[in-house]
């Protein structure tokens, strides 16, 4: 099948942060130098060069960038310094915009104006909402229990509603990355039981982000799972202990303890992030787009607010402790809503799911790499299997072989 | 044949490379028993100075009178042991060369067999020296005047050159205007500098040099004599001819362009808006960088090797066309920032000084690589109904495997360079040999790479083979240098040994007049016999071998040289 160019598309990845992908002349010493790239996955080459193309279509069904942990292995070896690993990056960030079927995403990564104008727009209509609703029914200088301003109660059931809605919008992104990468290769047939038998895979990579572990330098895994494990203790702290956090005077080390030590870390991490990224520590903090700078400032924002209200609360100051709490929501909601499904957030949920895609995927062409080399069929599937591995590299071979 | 000569014998170990294979020791003991064979040595290295005084000493305290050296080949060092024979007072031609190294330790790792066979080559030389006759070399006197053909980049400067040195030049031209095909570049590579500025200062320096006479629309039809004597026959345009005596002929005839309706599939002649390389130049250099119909491009295409690197048509590189089609990128976005350049090659060959500065330049200014497989071009379309492009270009693309349709208003396409369709009839002229491709051949590749089979005739530029211009102006100047060489010696050297034509013998059948490919041989209408120009003749004995009459004969290999030498090498190899 004939797959048309498009010598724009390099323009339009520079808008997500791509910057040097066309001095890129395909030596490939970024993919002989990456840990994870071998057999059907052959990037960051492969990518470069769909890229430097415009084959929007195969870029757009690839699973290779979500492989990519950004180790910047690549490039530092890379000879004409095209920045491969920054422009996996860039490509992560595009396919979080193809993947969302709102084109929120899309506008935020190619504006960041419009992205801070909606945090902004977000944050003041909460705020506003916060303090109309606290007024309407306690006081401001009630912090937790009877007339409080913000019932710890209520915050929960908002929190509960907020999270069903960025679910099912984070669902239908996901379920759309299924489609390009898998479910619209009409070629690939999957056996049904391997979705199944590979979704073990999910929560381990998610936890454990084990393939990280594997790239050469450790130090930016240990920072990236400390600042997901403190943000996912807070997550759940919030979303299942809400009222027993809220509650005060006394510390109930139980919750608390686990909240000072997420908060300490997603501060700690944070605080790591954004220097490494002002001072271009190492080569995955060399290039930082503004959103990776929004992303970074929201966290702190909202962390450091989160420990200050509940220091203010606990030093007997509720009026000030319920102000920083509106504060902290301020930044909570906009955080969570915009970037969750639309924006970096939302690769705690792609990057797993490409490891269980990429094995459901690989057992699929395995599978009917031997059903044919077993019965020995014709020239037709024949094809596929021989090159099974190239075709596996590549996001729909098999549709294009049954298309023509 | 001198029946009592003396003849001394050495055999060179040229270090370990004869002696590992070869016993010098022993093939000398087998020699020196032989007629008129007064001493025969082995030594570790015949061509240093004490292997050289070797020779010397016993030819004054022995009183050769000629020598034998069984050594590397005669190409390597026959000059060195002529010299010490004449540093002995012997005539230098009184030597003979057996190759025991190229032709025996080289190729042969069977001790016995190898030491065998080079006593048998030994032998052969003892018995053909004793036929060599004492030999004198002669002189010419040598016209100062050169002519220069083909006034492109490689004949100004050659031109100019040579006038420098107070040489008179004629510079013929075929075209009514100089400048050959960088006159028709617009910019040149890497460094975008204008062709025209560099053409112009060549051009008006050869206008304002009284040295040098220009003579355009003129072509060269006839030419007569050797080196340092040439008669070059002219013709112009308006029939007149005219005869200009010159010492030395440079040829710089150039290129012409490959022709791109060859291959069809490129759409070259279908679709206006496929055009060649230099119908790209022009536009650039008007100003004008359109469409056919007047449209400013969207998308260029620039498809590389077209005609070059193809088995079907030309196997070779034309070497400037990557360099070039890396230039269009920065030209076309200067011109239009907007427009998009697509470059459709096969190998990516940005050699030299600055070559891969401007490819990473050229990289920078986004400028979309695709690599073709080679015999494999791609095919140009119209674009379908909806396109925003006028044309669209379908690669099988090698670095993704993909194949892939890319939109193009402009195609151009990188036209190689082949040897001009008149370089046989120039070569035939001048008495320069051409390869398959039909590009001038050179003396040595490497030692003697402007020097022709004919001596006093240079070539220059890319009549030779695709050059670019800094590579042509080199080889000008370089041939610039050969002929002034012979100027500072004002005369000339002509080798001892050449063809004779017996006039008693000669029947007058001509047939030697085509063979000769140094055209050394004439007709003499009036006496009815062939004669050869002693000058010309480089004894290569292909007029011996055709004459039906036994008329001519070569000097230094005779039939009885050559025959002798046959029964050398056989006379042992009955007893082996």
């Amino acid at each position: 099948m004939v797959v048309r160019a498009n010598p724009h598309l390099i323009d339009e990845l520079e808008k997500y942060g791509a910057q040097d992908v066309v001095k890129c002349y395909h030596c490939g010493n970024c993919s002989a130098t990456c840990p994870f790239s071998g057999g059907a996955y052959l990037f960051p080459r492969k990518s470069m060069r769909y890229l430097q193309m415009g084959l929007e279509s195969r870029l757009r069904g690839t699973l290779e960038p979500w492989l990519c942990y950004y180790c910047g292995e690549c490039s530092d070896q890379c000879p004409r310094q095209a920045e491969p690993g920054e422009t996996m990056m860039s490509m992560r960030r595009w396919l979080t915009s193809r993947y969302d079927f709102t084109g929120i995403s899309s506008l935020f990564y190619r504006s960041w104006r419009a992205g801070l104008l909606a945090i902004v727009i977000v944050g003041l209509l909460t705020g506003l909402g916060l303090v109309w609703f606290g007024l309407a029914r306690g006081s401001l200088s009630v912090y937790d229990g009877e007339g409080a301003f913000l019932p710890a109660e209520a915050i929960h059931r908002f929190d509960w509603a907020m999270a069903a809605v960025l679910v099912l919008l984070l669902g239908i992104n996901c379920a759309r990355m299924w489609w390009f990468t898998i479910g619209s290769d009409h070629g690939l047939r999957v056996p049904p039981l391997e979705y199944l038998r590979q979704l073990p895979r999910l929560p381990l990579h998610f936890l454990t982000q084990k393939r990280y572990r594997e790239c050469d330098r450790k130090r930016p895994w240990a920072i990236h799972l400390a600042l997901m494990l403190s943000y996912l203790s807070m997550l759940i702290l919030i979303m299942f202990f809400l009222p027993q956090v809220q509650q005060g005077p006394e510390i109930n080390w139980a919750v608390h303890g686990l909240g000072y030590a997420a908060a300490l870390g997603l501060i700690a991490t944070t605080v790591y992030a954004l220097r490494g990224r002002r001072v271009r520590s190492e080569t995955h903090y060399r290039h930082s787009h503004e959103t990776d700078w929004i992303f970074l400032i929201l966290l702190l924002l909202v962390a450091a607010t989160g420990v200050a209200q509940h220091v203010l609360h606990r030093a007997g100051l509720p009026v000030a402790a319920n102000l920083l709490y509106v504060v902290h929501m301020m930044g909570v909601v906009p955080m969570l809503v915009l970037e969750v499904p639309f924006s970096k957030w939302s690769h705690m949920a792609y990057r797993p799911l490409a490891m269980y895609l990429s094995a459901v995927r690989d057992r699929a062409l395995a599978a009917a790499a031997g059903q044919i080399a077993a019965t020995g069929q014709g020239a037709a599937t024949g094809q596929t299997a021989a090159t099974g591995q190239i075709a596996a590299s590549r996001p729909s071979p098999t549709a294009q072989g049954a298309a023509s | 044949m001198s029946e009592d000569c003396r003849i001394g014998v050495y055999i060179c170990n040229c270090g370990t490379n004869i002696a590992k294979v070869v016993n010098a020791e022993w093939v000398s003991a087998q020699v020196s028993g032989l007629p008129n064979v007064v001493c025969a040595h082995a030594y570790k290295y015949m061509c240093s100075n004490p292997g050289q005084e070797l020779i010397t000493r016993d030819i004054r305290e022995q009183r050769l009178d000629r020598v034998v050296v069984a050594a590397s080949s005669p190409r390597m060092h026959e000059p060195t042991f002529r010299k010490a024979l004449e540093a002995a007072g012997l005539n230098p031609y009184l030597l003979e060369m057996a190759n025991i190294r190229e032709q025996c330790s080289w190729v042969h790792d069977d001790p016995r067999a190898a030491s065998a066979k080079a006593a048998d080559l030994t032998h052969a030389a003892i018995r053909r020296v004793r036929h060599h006759k004492p030999l004198e070399k002669r002189e010419a006197n040598y016209t100062p005047a050169t002519l220069v053909l083909g006034g492109g980049i490689a004949g100004l400067t050659a031109a100019v050159e040579l006038a420098e040195a107070n040489q008179q030049v004629f510079l013929v031209e075929r075209e009514t205007r100089l400048g050959g095909n960088v006159g028709r570049a617009d910019l040149t590579a890497p460094y975008l500098d204008s062709a025209r500025d560099i053409l112009t200062e060549k051009i008006s320096r050869a206008k304002d040099s009284p040295r040098i006479e220009i003579l355009t629309g003129t072509e060269l039809v006839d030419l007569q004599g050797f080196v340092g004597n040439f008669r070059a026959t002219v013709k112009s345009a308006a029939g007149d001819e005219r005869e200009l005596p010159v010492g030395a002929v440079l040829v710089c005839t150039g290129y012409q362009e490959f022709d791109a309706t060859r291959i069809e599939r490129l759409g070259y002649g279908r679709y206006p808006d496929v055009i060649t390389s230099f119908e790209l130049e022009k536009r650039l250099a008007e100003g004008r960088l359109e469409t056919d119909d007047g449209r400013v491009p969207r998308y260029v295409s620039i498809v590389h090797c077209v005609g070059s690197r193809n088995p079907r048509y030309h196997p070779y590189c034309s070497r400037v066309c990557c360099m070039t089609a890396l230039k269009y990128g920065h030209e076309i976005k200067s011109a239009l920032p907007a427009a998009t350049v697509t470059d459709i090659y096969v190998d990516m060959l940005s050699f030299g000084k600055g070559g891969e500065d401007l490819y990473r330049r050229t990289s920078e200014l986004k400028t979309m690589f695709l690599m073709y497989e080679k015999g494999d071009p791609p095919r140009v379309r119209p674009a379908e109904r909806g396109d925003d492009c006028g044309l669209l270009v379908q690669v099988n693309e090698r670095l993704s495997g993909e194949i892939i349709d890319v939109p193009a208003d402009l195609v151009v396409l990188m036209v190689g360079m082949e040897a001009r369709s008149d370089s046989d009839e120039v070569a035939r002229i001048t008495g320069i040999s051409r390869d398959p491709q039909g590009w001038f051949i050179e003396s040595h590749p490497k030692l003697a790479p402007v020097s022709t089979a004919t001596e006093g005739v240079y070539i220059a530029g890319c009549c030779q083979s695709p050059k670019d211009i800094p590579d042509s102006v080199a080889q000008a100047r370089a041939a610039a240098a050969m002929v002034l060489a012979h100027v500072a010696r004002g005369r000339i050297e002509i080798d001892a040994r050449f063809a004779e034509v017996d006039d008693d013998l000669c029947s007058g059948c001509r047939m030697c007049n085509e063979l000769c490919p140094y055209t050394a041989i004439s007709f003499d209408a009036e006496r009815r016999r062939s004669s050869v120009e002693s000058a010309l003749c480089k004894a290569c004995g292909t007029c011996v071998a055709a004459c039906p009459s036994g008329a001519l004969s070569a000097r230094h290999f005779t039939d009885d040289q050559i025959f002798d030498q046959i029964e050398g090498v056989l006379a042992w190899s009955s007893n082996r």
